[in-house]
């Protein structure tokens, strides 16, 4: 399967590890990325916030692009699926607004017809890998690692529009866990924000936000926290520096790192290294197993 | 929907409702659930979201466009997600923030990255040096990240005035 994988503006900077994992552990999976070239931002927090005919072309011509290639989209990010999916709906059910972003992209020859889907890594992973075709790859189980999950609010909600996973009690990252032979770990709040979003605003209160989620994930005795967000990834490694931080960190690893040497993928494609919190203790649990 | 009604409805109220996103203000009945289930009201006391909604439904609407607190909202949607009454503040603070940009109420921060991503094409295009480069080519990633930056000017032009707000179309 070949799909166009759209990196967004934050991974390719801040988490290019997330990206290289994603594309390593797709190929060993069966799902081929394809570079998209000539993207724009998906127009998240900012175009979203002051015009909504603006946010709408800014996604529209990445789902144009897509249609011209005639690919579905993978996005690895929340804000961008969100954003994506959002305006693929209202392009969908709004006539007026999709003659309205078409008349802006025929200028480049695009046109906007409905014809791709967004998929979001987990959901590529839960319905077009399927987790028990990711369990049966695995060669390196871990040894009952306690992974608490982290979702990502604009990867689960409005699940009217995004339609991932039961946005109350999301599962598929915490049945990855297990696919792979970690403990999935519940904890208070777990389908709390990050507070990535409020950074933009005000930093101590993003601060307090994640670090209160730290904590609960902390008193749940996780040894790890597994995401599917470059935002949340991010954010909930910052806070668990600088002043008022937790004293042990929990290391912070993007699922496909994380599921990586389970299936055999070297290290160093996942770019384990560049984690700022070591997932040493993480990668120490993998045995030796089933070849 | 005007069955639907259980509370005051302003001149602003009407306003909002007219907009893509603010349909359902009418429907609130001022129960809390949204501030009792949001993660910024529990950090923080300067954020109440249904006091934000109450201040729309009895028309205060200088106060609300001028206030950062609509712009506090981290989109999280938790609330909307527990709201009985089908009510989305995060829905209804997007439709404020439309209306308080077209009269040039718009914080700082925002006004500056929407420049930026419209003028670069993408947000990090300044913090992408050349170590992170060298980073991706030992990923063995591309390094060349082909943003596309002409189709933003077009955006600009057609939707926003030279301070950011929202153009007429």
């Amino acid at each position: 399967m070949d799909m166009l994988l759209y990196r967004g503006c934050t991974a390719p900077v801040r988490l290019p590890a997330y990206e290289a994992a994603t594309i390593a552990v797709l190929e060993k999976l069966g799902v081929n990325l394809i570079e998209f070239k000539d993207t724009n931002c998906c127009g998240a927090q900012y175009v979203e916030s002051l015009s909504r005919n603006a946010f709408a072309a800014m996604s529209g011509r990445i789902l144009a692009l897509a249609e011209k290639e005639g690919l579905d989209i993978l996005a690895i990010c929340g804000a961008c699926s969100g954003s994506l999916k959002i305006n693929k709906y209202h392009l969908d059910n709004d006539p007026t607004l999709r003659d309205e972003v078409n008349s802006l992209l025929a200028d480049e020859g695009l046109k906007y017809t409905g014809k791709v889907r967004v998929r979001h890594l987990l959901q590529v992973l839960h319905e077009d890998i399927g987790i028990d075709a990711v369990e049966r790859a695995v060669v390196r189980p871990y040894d009952g690692i306690r992974m608490a999950a982290h979702y990502g609010c604009h990867v689960t909600r409005p699940y009217e529009i995004v339609q991932v996973d039961d946005p109350e009690n999301p599962t598929i990252l915490d049945r990855l866990v297990e696919a792979v032979g970690g403990v999935a770990v519940d904890y208070a709040g777990k389908t709390r924000c990050c507070g990535g979003p409020m950074l933009a605003m005000d930093e101590g209160i993003a601060s307090a936000i994640g670090r209160q989620k730290i904590q609960n994930i902390a008193e749940a005795r996780a040894d790890g926290l597994v995401t599917a967000c470059v935002f949340c990834d991010i954010q909930l490694t910052q806070v668990q520096f600088g002043e008022g931080a937790i004293d042990k960190r929990i290391p912070v690893i993007t699922i496909p790192q994380f599921l990586g040497p389970a299936l055999g993928i070297d290290e160093d494609v996942l770019g384990l290294e560049l984690n700022k919190i070591t997932p040493s203790d993480i990668m120490a649990s993998l045995q030796e197993g089933r070849q | 929907m005007t069955n639907e009604i259980h509370t005051p409805s302003s001149e602003f109220a009407r306003e909002v409702a007219s907009v893509p996103g603010g349909e359902a203000i009418n429907k609130c009945i001022q129960c809390g659930i949204c501030t009792a289930s949001c993660m910024v009201a529990r950090a923080s006391e300067k954020y109440r979201p249904r006091k934000i909604i109450q201040k729309i439904l009895i028309g205060k609407r200088d106060e609300v466009l001028r206030s950062d607190q609509p712009w506090f909202c981290m989109t999280c949607r938790m609330c909307e997600e527990n709201c009985q009454e089908g009510v989305s503040p995060a829905e209804i603070f997007h439709a404020v923030r439309f209306i308080a940009a077209r009269e040039g109420h718009i914080p700082n921060v925002f006004r500056n990255t929407l420049d930026t991503v419209l003028t670069d094409g993408w947000l990090l295009k300044d913090a992408y040096s050349d170590f992170i480069e060298d980073e991706r080519d030992d990923l063995g990633l591309e390094v060349d990240l082909r943003f596309n930056d002409g189709f933003v000017k077009r955006v600009r032009e057609r939707y926003f005035s030279p301070d950011m707000r929202e153009a007429e179309v």
